[in-house]
């Protein structure tokens, strides 16, 4: 007991009495610093993140199909969808896998992706125009119609005329003329009093010419890639509790229809000014950034000051009006001309950036449509099916929602959300409705199916000719017909109510299992594989993280990277620690020496120099493993900002909050304390060899 | 001595070579010497004579090359390591010429390391032990200071308080005063020879110094790894002063 403290105590006096000690501790002191904070980081983002992927799309297991070429990527891969074989029906396996005692919920689910038009100012104009004046064909006229039919036109004379003189202006800029006669023409009629007065006469006639000829010259409206998951959203938004609605109305249970994310509808969908004004709000509120100081708030500044031309084409005659009294308010000029106007509003400093963002939202806002698709609305999403043909589908838009956690990422968060119905109509699924319409064309058109290997026979053989010949007629051409038909259709889809049943009985790319017990997630896993084996089903069973694809790897990156910084460090650490001790023991030769001479065994030397290493790996390792806590404590109060999307995504949120788990703090102080104690044996060896007739030795 | 008692030290033939690479350097050539307990015996002669080699031999930190080294009555070649390092903890103190102190533990401590190692006493009996010899040795106010805060000669008082604390039957010193002004080093060998005279512990020195031989009961004179004679320090001045006659 006495020579145990006595050994710790020359161990505590030696730890400050050579410089080499201190470099030891040192060493030390930075190598649990890192296992602490990184530990400490890589852990919390690795808790925020699973929590925010498992709550919001992956559950904790995912079961897809065996046949499927690429593994399962929710949030995708690189180079589009992964190539996925479809479970025929989710009623299948539904049963087999809530029989499992841990499993609570079974979410089925399909993940897609197609291109969507956003429609340019003057289609979406136009479209309403068409609207009124159907309503008005309906129902006749009344003075509030009226009123709007007047204002709709003026607006669109008025983006004439702004489309004149763009063009006028490309004209001069572009010496080999940019314009096509044919179109100037089209632009000069437009212009002219005798093509709006003769308006009402016809007003289909004017609007048909309007979409066709002077739409297609005006240059905003763009392509979008729109990601989608198909699943059963009632059960989806019960299941998952990470997503929430942000705006709108949820999708009424077994009707189809469509939840966008809202980063997608924020990012791709609202008015770019706009956007550009709340990225500005939140790099300053959020990430406490200076417009002054950061090129990228600079530049959606100069954004924001040159590209009107979006603002400019939605005010009408008397909106412009409107738009130059509030700003010539606001700014104090008289300036008449409302691009001039505009292009000041919005040239924002860090000093009036709020007082405008504000008066933006009060003042502007209500004169525009900020979001090119407004909720309620349709959209028609445009896919290439599985077999390869286009498929159109119009789906309502009932509201926005977002992954908490996720909200800012692209990838994640650009997910929007559909009902299976709409989704397998995409995907080239026939449901029956589908099956029974296309029975119903067929018996309508007069079309016979040919199977493909009869079809030479069919067309060119003795009997090919009425198969062409009985085709068509009186039917395609018929265009109310056709419109009506559709028309009812679509109005048929969007109202009719599915039955769990008949949501169930489909297809599915793959199915979300949430677990009662997480803790047991990999034995359910083994568990589950076995009954789709058993049941005779070619099915993979994979945890979350498999299934998230690039996203489920950044952590386990992360986690290898810190990993390998740590086992770098200390192997460094342990060849510094073991010449430093080296020479640190042979600075004490006479003094081991004289310690053997007057009786000290070698084991109590060897004892001794391991001592001293504990004790200071154990004082600096602690030094170290307390600054560590108190970094982490300090930024799990204060939280660390994520500044840009990349982070706010590895973050769960707009800030980390980290926290220090126990196992970490066990970690850092077995890993300082075996790292000592390995670098300190053969230095220890070294010093019980000494002889004790070095303590005869004289200075000289 | 009285012839009664058995000799602490009996030394009988003994040879000691090192090999220096291929050349092998005789340092001891067939010494003879018996130490009686209570004897206060220098080892004297130039340097490289075999002092410290002779020393180091009674000592038990080094082993003979041929012939026997008895201490206390045990042959130390038939000795394992371990026991050697337990016949020096338990039968032999040490002082030597550089001191020697830990330097990080107090005067206290250092003078209670080797009870630590001995686990005989319990702390308060170590305390009184150490306390009484830290007495003795007229350094009781120093003992918390570190070694580097006392002078030579205090810090060489330490180490005989160390080597005693024990209470050994056998004290070896290595040139004691060798790194001490003539004063000092005068008091250190009063206080030997006092601890000598009261306790009875049997002390073995070398040294150089013709003042300090002076204190012996008996010098032995070495000389080429021999011992030329056994005489009393009288007879052993008279010697060095007429050696230093004939120069």
């Amino acid at each position: 007991m006495g020579q145990l403290r006595l050994l710790i105590q020359v161990a505590f006096r030696n730890l400050f009495a050579s410089r080499i000690n201190l470099l030891i501790g040192a060493i030390i002191f930075f190598g649990t610093l890192l296992v602490v904070v990184g530990g400490g980081l890589v852990d919390s983002v690795d808790t925020a993140m699973s929590r925010s992927i498992i709550g919001s799309i992956a559950g904790h297991l995912q079961v897809y199909s065996d046949h499927s070429k690429d593994e399962l990527g929710l949030f995708g891969q690189m180079g589009g969808e992964p190539d996925l074989a479809a479970v025929d029906d989710f009623s299948v396996i539904k049963p087999l896998l809530e029989k499992h005692p841990n499993v609570k919920t079974v979410v089925p689910m399909g993940t897609s992706g197609a291109m969507v038009t956003s429609g340019n100012t003057v289609d979406l104009l136009l479209a309403r125009l068409r609207e009124l004046y159907r309503q008005r064909v309906d129902h006749g006229e009344t003075p509030e119609l009226r009123e709007q039919l007047d204002s709709l036109k003026g607006h669109v004379r008025h983006i004439v005329t702004l489309l004149e003189s763009d063009l006028a202006n490309k004209d001069t800029l572009l010496s080999d003329g940019a314009l096509e006669p044919a179109d100037e023409e089209a632009i000069a009629k437009a212009r002219s009093d005798a093509f709006w007065a003769g308006f009402e006469q016809d007003p289909f006639s004017a609007l048909e010419f309007l979409e066709n000829r002077i739409a297609p010259l005006l240059p905003d409206g763009t392509m979008l890639y729109l990601r989608y998951a198909g699943t059963d959203l009632e059960s989806f938004q019960k299941s998952f509790d990470r997503m929430e609605l942000v705006d709108g109305q949820p999708v009424p249970p077994g009707k189809r229809g469509m939840l966008l994310s809202k980063f997608f509808y924020e990012e791709f969908l609202k008015l770019k000014t706009a956007r550009r004004l709340d990225l500005i709000k939140r790099e300053r509120d959020i990430n406490k950034k200076r417009i002054a100081e950061d090129p990228e708030m600079q530049r959606w500044v100069k954004e924001n000051t040159q590209q009107l031309r979006e603002f400019a084409l939605q005010l009408d005659p008397l909106k412009t009006k409107l738009a130059i009294e509030r700003l010539q308010n606001h700014l104090g000029t008289k300036e008449p001309n409302l691009e001039k106007l505009l292009a000041s509003f919005f040239a924002t400093t860090d000093d009036n950036f709020d007082a405008r963002y504000a008066t933006f939202y009060k003042d502007l806002a209500p004169l525009l449509e900020l979001y090119r698709l407004r909720l309620g609305d349709s959209l028609t999403i445009t896919a290439f099916t599985r077999t390869g043909y286009v498929q159109s589908v119009n789906v309502r838009i009932y509201g926005t929602y977002q992954f908490k956690g996720l909200e800012e990422s692209q990838l994640a968060g650009g997910l929007n959300l559909m009902d299976l119905m709409t989704f397998r109509d995409l995907y080239g699924y026939l449901t029956p409705d589908r099956k029974a319409e296309i029975a119903e064309i067929q018996k309508k058109s007069g079309v016979t199916a040919v199977a493909r290997e009869n079809a030479e026979d069919a067309l060119f053989g003795s009997s090919a000719a009425p198969l062409v010949a009985d085709a068509t007629p009186g039917l395609l051409n018929d265009k109310e017909g056709m419109d009506g038909m559709g028309h009812l259709r679509r109005e048929d889809l969007a109202e009719r109510v599915y039955n769990q049943q008949e949501l169930e009985k489909g297809m599915v790319l793959s199915a979300a299992v949430i677990l009662k017990d997480p803790s047991k997630l990999k034995e359910t896993m083994a568990e589950l594989q076995q009954s789709a084996k058993d049941a005779n089903l070619p099915l993979r069973v994979v945890s979350w993280q498999q299934a998230a694809g690039i996203i489920g790897q950044f952590v386990m990156m992360a986690k290898m990277v810190l990993a390998i910084a740590v086992l770098i460090i200390f192997v460094v650490a342990l060849v510094i620690i073991n010449n430093a001790m080296m020479m640190a023991t042979l600075q004490r030769v006479r003094e081991i020496g004289t310690m053997r001479a007057i009786g000290a065994q070698r084991s109590l030397v060897l004892n001794m120099v391991l001592v001293e290493t504990l004790v200071l790996g154990l004082v600096f390792g602690a030094a170290g493993a307390l600054l560590g806590s108190g970094l982490i404590a300090m930024w799990g109060h204060a939280g660390i900002p994520a500044g840009n999307p990349t982070l706010y995504f590895f973050f769960s949120g707009p800030r980390l909050h980290p926290t220090l788990s126990l196992g970490i703090l066990a970690a850092a102080f077995v890993i300082v304390l075996v790292v000592s104690a390995l670098s300190t044996l053969y230095p220890a060896f070294l010093a019980a060899r000494v002889s004790p007739l070095r303590a005869m030795q004289t200075d000289e | 001595m009285s012839a009664g008692q058995s000799p602490i030290v009996s030394i009988f033939d003994v040879t000691k070579d090192y090999s220096l690479g291929k050349v092998v350097v005789p340092a001891l050539r067939g010494v003879d010497l018996k130490v009686f307990p209570g004897e206060f015996i220098s080892i004297a002669g130039p340097s490289g004579s075999g002092k410290t080699t002779l020393l180091n031999l009674i000592g038990c930190v080094d082993t003979a090359t041929a012939g026997v080294v008895s201490v206390a009555g045990q042959d130390t070649k038939k000795l394992t390591e371990k026991e050697l390092t337990n016949l020096r903890l338990h039968t032999i103190g040490f002082i030597f010429q550089s001191f020697n102190l830990v330097s990080v533990l107090s005067v206290f401590q250092n003078v209670e390391f080797p009870l630590l190692l001995q686990r005989k006493l319990n702390k308060a009996e170590r305390k009184d032990r150490v306390m009484q010899l830290l007495e003795q040795v007229g350094l009781a106010q120093h003992e918390k200071h570190r070694p580097n805060e006392l002078s030579g000669g205090q810090r060489q008082r330490v180490a005989v308080a160390r080597a005693l604390v024990t209470r050994p039957q056998l004290v070896l010193a290595d040139e004691p005063t060798a790194n001490l002004d003539s004063v000092t080093g005068q008091h250190i060998i009063d206080l030997m020879k006092e601890l000598n005279q009261k306790e009875g512990t049997t002390f073995i020195f070398s040294t150089h110094d013709a003042k300090v031989m002076n204190h012996a009961n008996a010098v032995v004179r070495l000389a080429d790894g021999k011992i030329l004679d056994r005489v009393t320090s009288a007879e052993a001045q008279r010697a060095m002063a007429a050696g230093a006659e004939g120069h």
